[in-house]
């Protein structure tokens, strides 16, 4: 089958999933954690667009930034399902309109997710003066958090659009295939895209992600999170590709082409932790006490979020798929993409979830240092781990993104024939040593 | 292997090579007497060889003191050296065992000549620290052997010591991955040697006559060394930059150290790859095995690895000043525009903005350019070491101390000694051994010759006709 029906019946499970996120959406609106709720910053909701805007809006960016760089380097293995990584991309647009609706809620104080956006906070006569962030203000500001975001975002959104036209383009138009017109134009976005995300992508995973610990700063954390965004994308690639599968679709991906993505996701997996590593060892090797923060607060009140993303996202992905075996049969295959997938939205979790609940209980108890300095106490429902209003989020947003993946998957063929590489990429085969 | 090869590639072995014929030219060089050219690079290569070894007895005979280090500067040349020539060993392993991994056919026509590159610049590096310990007569007290010192153990949580372990596998490693790869060859130098020539390949080709389990035993062994050497590409430079990242020094604690190094060290890499594969294509007329093509991919490799360095000097440079901590913001304050700015000039031209014009495809194409390039790389690459170590440690927290540091004639003899020591070796590897390793080439012939793929094709493989169904 090479166009794919969107059912009704996928629709309204779908839809059903974004039901069910948006009730937990508004029952995290309703249901503040006790030592924030006086304050009235609906703290949880916001924390949950954030964490979940960022993270899915980053699996269309590293997808983009995937193709691109296959594109690049002449890959021929990956085209038989490249019509899903297009369709990933495209989700780009949705993230821009969460992360909109995130900027205007700082300008209009809608929410304290970010310290650097509270009032007088770089005005040397208020209370709330902060000299370090002042520093920052150039940067971290509600200006250029929209516009970066919307500048930067929409450039990706273009690139990844235009990336997929010439795709499908090359499809129905079989005169110019010849002289490979269009893999040549989709060559030309793919090498520009490639500095550009290099570039821009850490700077709008500072200003979303590590600025909600507006005073901590690593260098290595935008390259960290985007191997965190690739693996996501990854796993969810192998479970969308054999759930299409078993519906008939994309017949000519073979086990071969699942093997080699599962040896991304075995590869990646510990490139993630590669990163995760050189930043906690460096940290705790240096033991400068304005880097040191971030970790003593995260290994103090967040043991579980802590370990747990290492079990998850390193132990179990690099046990289970060190074989060929493994990467080669389904079932193993579905079970280790779904623990990389729900432990890298962990992963996220992990990384905004701390930071905004100090700035939140800062802010609620202004003057109050004492409580703020010993950061989180106790168990603080929808922050100390996820919690099943998350979960039920996290669901919707899934729910959202299939939609969304699925609904420009229905627009055109699966079968990319005129793709140079389509042949190679029939007969793909997995050697052990080649 | 794929069975079929898309149209869009291009050949990677010219001329309509037959299994023979590549045997012929591939083997042939080893055969005849060096020429003139020959002789003229290995006098010049011994000599400065002499020189850099008489540099260091001058060393042992007169002290350290001998050097211009001084009061802040404890770390010179001499560390900048050693990180270079380490981060230069790091693309023949790359390109052996990851470029396997990523199935790039194009490694083949450069991987045997880039895995003894390796060797050498590691052997290479390794003179550095071990003769800059103090006491280099106890170098072997960091050797895990059984403590006969008591009390008295190597610092273990210094990342010095982990360098001495990380590159020590990567030496062992790399070259049981080339000598792997050399075995077969051996034996087809040794099938065509006569008299004593016969004995001693015969001797180093260890008995392979081909059989088709050697071939498996063969293959296998490749394939568990290139799953020992991945890891080992990433964690030699990850901890040569712990060297420095783990120190509280501004300009020198940050977390993208790792990685960062990492690429640094596959772009000084590939660069040393095309200087030499430069000039040996043209010494052993080898234009057909290593082809523009060959020059076409590895200078991309180039590009992303150059793009990739320079956005790590920018995010450094970005997250100083965001930090709001005034010694970060210092210390890249002073190494863009203090003492050492023509350092830092030159670690930025050279290496993130020449390459920048490798997006035009005549560039990449162009071995005159490539040439010049990988000059340039190499020349940047070794500024970027000079910049982090000399201008770091010249400002240091105490501005009465502050210092200037230029290396003393000992020290750049010794340098020059590396350099000597490397050439030399390549040229004698290179006179001994197939450069291009011609069991692999001819691995790849049936797909990638230019007879069997490309305009010149006389049989296409079939094309069009499955998209039918």
């Amino acid at each position: 089958m090479k166009q794919f029906i969107f059912e009704a019946k996928q629709k309204q499970f779908l839809m059903g999933l974004m039901a069910l996120g948006a009730v937990c959406l508004v029952l995290s609106y309703i249901f503040e954690p006790d030592s924030i709720a006086e304050a009235g910053f609906h703290q949880r909701f916001w924390s949950n667009l954030l964490h979940n805007g960022a993270f899915f809006t980053g699996m269309a960016f590293m997808t983009t930034f995937v193709i691109a760089a296959f594109v690049t380097a002449y890959s021929g293995w990956h085209v038989m399902f490249k019509r899903l990584w297009e369709a990933f991309s495209l989700f780009l647009i949705v993230g821009l309109v969460i992360f909109v609706l995130l900027g205007l809620g700082n300008v209009f104080h809608l929410h304290h997710l970010y310290h650097w956006a509270a009032e007088g906070i770089t005005d040397p006569s208020s209370p709330n003066f902060d000299e370090v962030i002042a520093g920052k203000a150039g940067f971290l500001n509600n200006g250029w958090y929209i516009g970066g975001t919307l500048l930067i975002g929409g450039l990706w959104y273009f690139i990844a659009r235009r990336m997929r036209q010439l795709s499908v383009q090359e499809d129905i138009d079989g005169d110019k295939v010849e002289n490979f017109a269009y893999h040549r134009k989709i060559r030309f976005w793919a090498a520009l895209f490639l500095p550009i995300a290099a570039f821009t992508g850490p700077a709008l995973i500072w200003q979303w992600v590590m600025s909600v610990d507006a005073h901590w700063y690593s260098t290595l954390f935008a390259w960290y999170s985007m191997a965190s965004w690739f693996l996501a994308a990854c796993s969810l690639t192998i479970l969308l590709l054999i759930y299409l599968k078993s519906l008939g679709y994309f017949e000519k991906v073979t086990v071969e082409h699942l093997h080699d993505l599962g040896k991304y996701m075995f590869a990646f997996s510990i490139f993630w932790t590669y990163c995760w590593f050189s930043q906690y060892m460096l940290i705790w090797y240096g033991n400068v006490g304005e880097e040191t923060i971030y970790f003593k607060e995260r290994l103090t009140h967040y043991p579980v979020l802590f370990y747990g993303n290492l079990f998850v996202n390193f132990a179990l992905p690099f046990l289970i798929l060190m074989r060929n075996t493994t990467k080669r049969r389904k079932g193993t295959l579905v079970f280790t993409a779904i623990l990389v997938f729900i432990g890298h939205w962990w992963d996220y979790f992990y990384m905004i979830k701390p930071g905004t609940l100090i700035t939140a209980q800062e802010a609620a108890h202004a003057g109050a240092h004492e409580a703020a300095q010993h950061g989180a106490a106790g168990f603080v429902a929808g922050f100390t781990i996820p919690g099943l209003l998350e979960l039920g989020i996290m669901l919707g947003f899934v729910g959202l993104f299939i939609y969304v993946v699925f609904h420009h998957l229905s627009k055109v063929s699966l079968d990319p024939v005129n793709d140079p590489y389509y042949e190679e990429s029939v007969h793909h085969e997995v050697q052990p040593y080649e | 292997m794929s069975a079929s090869v898309s149209r869009i590639r291009e050949p990677l072995v010219l001329g309509n090579k037959s299994y023979h014929q590549i045997t012929e030219d591939l083997v042939g060089p080893t055969e005849k007497t060096p020429d003139r050219m020959w002789v003229i690079a290995f006098i010049l290569s011994v000599s400065l060889f002499a020189y850099g070894m008489f540099a260091l007895i001058w060393t042992f005979y007169f002290g350290i003191g001998s050097w211009n280090l001084n009061r802040t500067i404890g770390w010179g040349y001499d560390i900048t050296n050693f990180v270079w020539w380490i981060g230069i060993g790091h693309a023949g392993t790359l390109i052996s065992a990851i470029l396997l991994l990523f199935r790039q056919r194009w490694r083949t026509g450069v991987n045997r000549a880039a895995e003894a590159m390796t060797i050498f610049a590691v052997m290479c590096a390794g003179l550095f620290p071990a003769t800059h310990t103090g006491r280099p007569w106890f170098d072997f007290f960091m050797f895990p052997y059984p403590n006969t010192r008591g009390p008295l153990w190597v610092n273990f949580n210094s990342p010095l010591l982990w360098d001495l372990f990380a590159i020590s596998t990567y030496f062992t490693v790399s070259l049981l991955f080339w000598y792997t790869g050399l075995v077969p060859d051996f034996a087809s130098v040794r099938d065509r040697a006569k008299g004593i020539r016969k004995k001693i390949y015969a001797f180093v080709s260890m008995g392979w006559t081909g059989a088709a389990k050697h071939w498996q035993r063969h293959e296998y062994l490749s394939l568990v060394l290139a799953g020992i050497a991945t890891p080992l590409v990433l964690s030699v430079h990850t901890i040569v930059s712990f060297d420095f990242a783990t120190a509280v020094v501004p300009g020198w604690h940050t977390t993208i150290f790792p990685p960062y190094f990492v690429a640094g060290a596959i772009f000084s890499g590939f660069a040393m790859v095309q200087t030499l594969m430069v000039i040996t294509r043209k010494a052993f007329r080898l234009q057909e095995y290593i082809t523009v093509n060959h020059i076409e991919s590895m200078n991309k490799v180039i590009l992303v690895t150059g793009t990739m360095v320079g956005s790590a000097y920018l995010i450094e440079l970005f997250i100083a000043w965001y930090s709001g901590y005034i010694y970060e913001q210092f210390a890249f304050y002073n190494r863009v525009l203090g003492p050492y700015f023509w350092a830092y000039i030159g670690m930025m031209g050279c290496n993130l903005l020449s390459p920048q014009v490798f997006w035009s495809k005549k560039i990449r194409r162009s071995v005159f350019w490539t040439f010049l390039m990988s000059i340039f790389v190499n020349i940047g690459m070794w500024f970027e070491r000079f910049v982090i170590i000399a201008t770091t440690l010249a400002k240091d927290f105490l501005p009465s101390s502050w210092s200037y540091y230029w290396p003393s004639w000992v020290e750049i003899g010794i340098y020059l000694g590396t350099i000597g020591l490397f050439f030399t070796l390549y040229l004698i590897f290179a006179r001994v051994a197939p450069v291009v390793a011609i069991a692999e080439v001819k691995h790849i012939l049936k797909q990638y010759g230019d007879q069997y793929l490309g305009p010149n094709a006389k049989e296409h493989h079939q094309e069009q006709s499955e998209k039918a169904h």
